[in-house]
C-alpha cells in the first residue's frame, strides 16, 4: 500500500477497481492522471501532479497508462493526453485535458470543498 | 578651484551625451542604408550543387557591428507565464518565425522521446517557455509564452513571435536529436515581414543574416539549399530558406507522406470591435486556460473545424494563442490584438486530395474572426499539387470579405515543395 500524499500507479484492473471501492467507502475524492509513456507533455506535468498529491493528502492520486488499461481509458472517453478525471463514489464529476497547472488545482481545490 | 571644475561638469557631460546621441543617430543611418542595400531579394535562386553550399555574402562587417551599438539586447528569458513582455520604441511584434525539421530514425517514438529537460533547453535557448500542453496518438502540441511547438516522430514545428531567437534552437535541437539516433533530413525556415524590424536582435536582424546562420549550423548532408524573398505589390514579403539532403522526392510522395500541406495566414489592421475580444476584463484573477476557453467561445475558434480539439490560452493584459489536434493534423492561431499594431495568424496542415474543401472552409471561418484589413496567404506543398487550382481556390475563399488578390508568387523549393504567396486587400469600390 502506497504512502499517503503520493500517487498511486495503477497496473492492473484488479488495482484499479481496489482503489476506486476504497475511495468510495471512504467518500474521498479520486484524481487520475491519464498518461502513456508517448506523450511528452504526460512527463512534463508528472513532477506536478505528485507535488498535488504532496499537498491534497485528503484525496485520492492515481496514475493509468493507456495502453495498460485501455478499456479504462476507452470507458473515460480519454483521447486527449493528459487527461485528468475527477471521480466521486465512482461516478466522473469533472475533467481537465491538457497539461494544465493552473486549472488542476483549483480544480482539486472546487471538488475537495463539495 | 574645485567648485569652478564642478561648474564645468555638468555642462561637458551633457556635451558628451549629446555627442554620443549624435554618433547613434549617424550609425542608425548607415544601417538602412545596409539594409536598404539587400532588400530586393539578397539571394538570387539558389541551385547548388551537392558539394557547394555557399550564398551570396552577407552585408559588411560594419552592419553587425552597427547592429551591437543601435538594437536592444536580446530579451532577458522569459519566465512569467502569463505577461507579453513590453518594448520600449515599439509594440509587440506579431508576425512569427516558423522553423520546421524533419528527421529520420528507426524507432516509433523519435522525436516524442526527447526530454523535458532537453526540451526546456531548446525553448530556453529561443527565450520562451511552456504555457500548456496536450497531446494524442500522432503529436505533441505545446502552447508556448511565444506561440507553438508540434512534436510529431518525425517533424517538429517551433513558431515563435516577439523579438524571440528561433533560430537559437537549431544547434541544441540537433544536439539532443543526435542522441537519440535521429538524422535531419529536411529544414524550412518561414517568415513574413516584421512590423518592427530593428526591434529584432540577432541572427534576425534580416533574412540574410538568418540565412547565413543557418547556413553555418546545417549538416552538410543537406546539400540542397535555396533561400528567396517572394515578393508582393506592398513593402511586405514572405521569406523562405530551404535544406534538404534530396532534391526530387519520388520517395516522399510514393510514400504518401507528402500529401499533407501547410497552410500560413497573417491577418493586419484586425477589427477593432474583434479585436477587443481578446483582451483580459480588468479584475478577472482566472487562469489563462479559464480565460483562454472563454475567448475561443466567444469568438467561436472552436467551430473553425469542429473536429478539432481546441486548447486556448488568453495572456495578460492581452493576447490569446491555442493549438487544435484534428488526429494527424493541427492548427494555431495566434492573437496580438492592441491597436496600432493588431496582427493575427492562423496555421494548419491538411490533405488537397479530399480535405481541400474542409481547409478552405477553415480558412474563410478564421479570417471572419478577425475581419481584417489586409491577409496575405502561403501554401506549402508537394509539387505535384496544382498551385493554379490552390490560389484561385484561396481568392474564392477570401472573396465574400471583399478582400481582393493584390499579388501572387511561387517557388519551387528542391525537397521542400512548391511555396505560394499570396497578399489580399479590401476590393475598392
Amino acid at each position: 500500500m502506497a504512502e499517503k500524499g503520493s500517487v498511486i500507479g495503477c497496473h492492473t484492473i484488479a488495482q484499479w477497481n481496489r482503489h476506486l471501492q476504497l475511495a468510495s467507502e471512504s467518500g474521498k475524492l479520486v484524481v487520475v492522471d491519464f498518461t502513456s509513456s508517448w506523450c511528452g507533455p504526460c512527463r512534463m506535468i508528472a513532477p506536478f501532479f505528485a507535488e498535488l498529491a504532496n499537498k491534497f493528502t485528503d484525496a485520492i492520486f492515481l496514475r493509468v497508462d493507456v495502453n495498460e488499461l485501455k478499456r479504462v481509458a476507452l470507458d473515460c472517453a480519454i483521447e486527449t493526453l493528459p487527461t485528468f478525471i475527477f471521480l466521486r463514489q465512482g461516478n466522473i464529476v469533472d475533467r481537465v485535458v491538457g497539461a494544465r497547472k493552473d486549472m488542476l488545482p483549483k480544480k482539486i481545490e472546487l471538488h475537495m470543498r463539495n | 578651484m574645485s567648485s569652478s571644475r564642478e561648474d564645468l561638469l555638468l555642462p561637458l557631460l551633457l556635451l558628451l551625451l549629446l555627442l554620443l546621441h549624435l554618433a547613434s543617430l549617424c550609425l542608425q543611418s548607415l544601417s538602412l542604408v545596409a539594409s536598404h542595400a539587400c532588400h530586393p531579394p539578397p539571394f538570387s535562386h539558389l541551385i547548388p550543387s551537392a558539394h557547394q553550399n555557399s550564398i551570396n555574402p552577407p552585408p559588411s562587417p560594419l552592419s553587425s557591428h552597427v547592429h551591437a551599438l543601435v538594437y536592444p539586447t536580446p530579451s532577458t528569458p522569459f519566465r512569467c507565464f502569463y505577461h507579453r513582455r513590453g518594448m520600449a520604441v515599439s509594440g509587440f511584434e506579431g508576425f512569427e518565425k516558423r522553423l520546421e525539421l524533419h528527421f529520420s530514425g528507426h524507432d516509433s517514438l523519435g522525436l516524442r522521446r526527447l526530454r523535458c529537460d532537453a526540451l526546456a533547453q531548446v525553448l530556453d535557448a529561443v527565450q520562451c517557455t511552456v504555457v500548456s500542453a496536450v497531446g494524442n496518438r500522432y503529436f505533441d502540441a505545446y502552447i508556448l509564452s511565444e506561440s507553438s511547438l508540434f512534436v510529431y516522430p518525425y517533424k517538429m514545428v517551433l513558431k515563435t513571435c516577439g523579438t524571440t531567437q528561433l533560430l537559437r534552437s537549431v544547434p541544441c535541437l540537433l544536439r539532443h536529436t543526435a542522441e537519440l539516433g535521429l538524422r535531419l533530413r529536411a529544414c524550412r525556415y518561414s517568415r513574413g515581414s516584421f512590423i518592427f524590424p530593428r526591434a529584432q536582435p540577432f541572427p534576425h536582424t534580416s533574412f540574410a543574416e538568418e540565412a547565413l546562420y543557418l547556413e553555418e549550423r546545417l549538416p552538410p548532408s543537406l546539400a540542397f539549399r535555396k533561400a528567396c524573398v517572394l515578393p508582393s505589390s506592398s513593402s511586405h514579403s514572405w521569406h523562405v530558406y530551404s535544406a534538404s539532403a534530396a532534391a526530387d522526392d519520388d520517395d516522399r510522395l510514393a510514400a504518401g507522406s507528402w500529401s499533407t500541406f501547410t497552410v500560413e495566414v497573417c491577418m493586419t489592421e484586425l477589427d477593432r470591435s474583434l479585436a477587443r475580444r481578446f483582451f483580459r476584463k480588468k479584475g478577472d484573477e482566472r487562469s489563462g486556460d479559464a480565460v483562454g476557453a472563454d475567448m475561443t467561445d466567444l469568438t467561436e475558434i472552436g467551430s473553425i473545424n469542429p473536429r478539432t480539439l481546441v486548447c486556448g490560452f488568453a495572456f495578460d493584459p492581452c493576447g490569446y494563442s491555442m493549438n487544435g489536434l484534428d488526429r494527424d493534423s493541427y492548427s494555431t492561431i495566434h492573437v496580438t490584438p492592441e491597436e496600432g499594431h493588431s496582427y493575427a495568424s492562423f496555421e494548419c496542415t491538411g490533405r488537397w486530395a479530399g480535405g481541400r474543401a474542409e481547409v478552405l472552409d477553415s480558412l474563410r471561418k478564421a479570417i471572419g474572426v478577425f475581419r481584417p484589413g489586409a491577409v496575405s496567404v502561403s501554401f506549402c506543398m508537394a509539387p505535384n499539387v496544382d498551385e493554379n487550382q490552390v490560389r484561385s481556390a484561396v481568392g474564392d475563399a477570401l472573396e465574400p470579405f471583399g478582400l481582393s488578390c493584390r499579388s501572387q508568387a511561387v517557388e519551387e523549393f528542391p525537397g521542400a515543395g512548391i511555396v505560394t504567396y499570396q497578399t489580399f486587400t479590401p476590393r475598392r469600390e
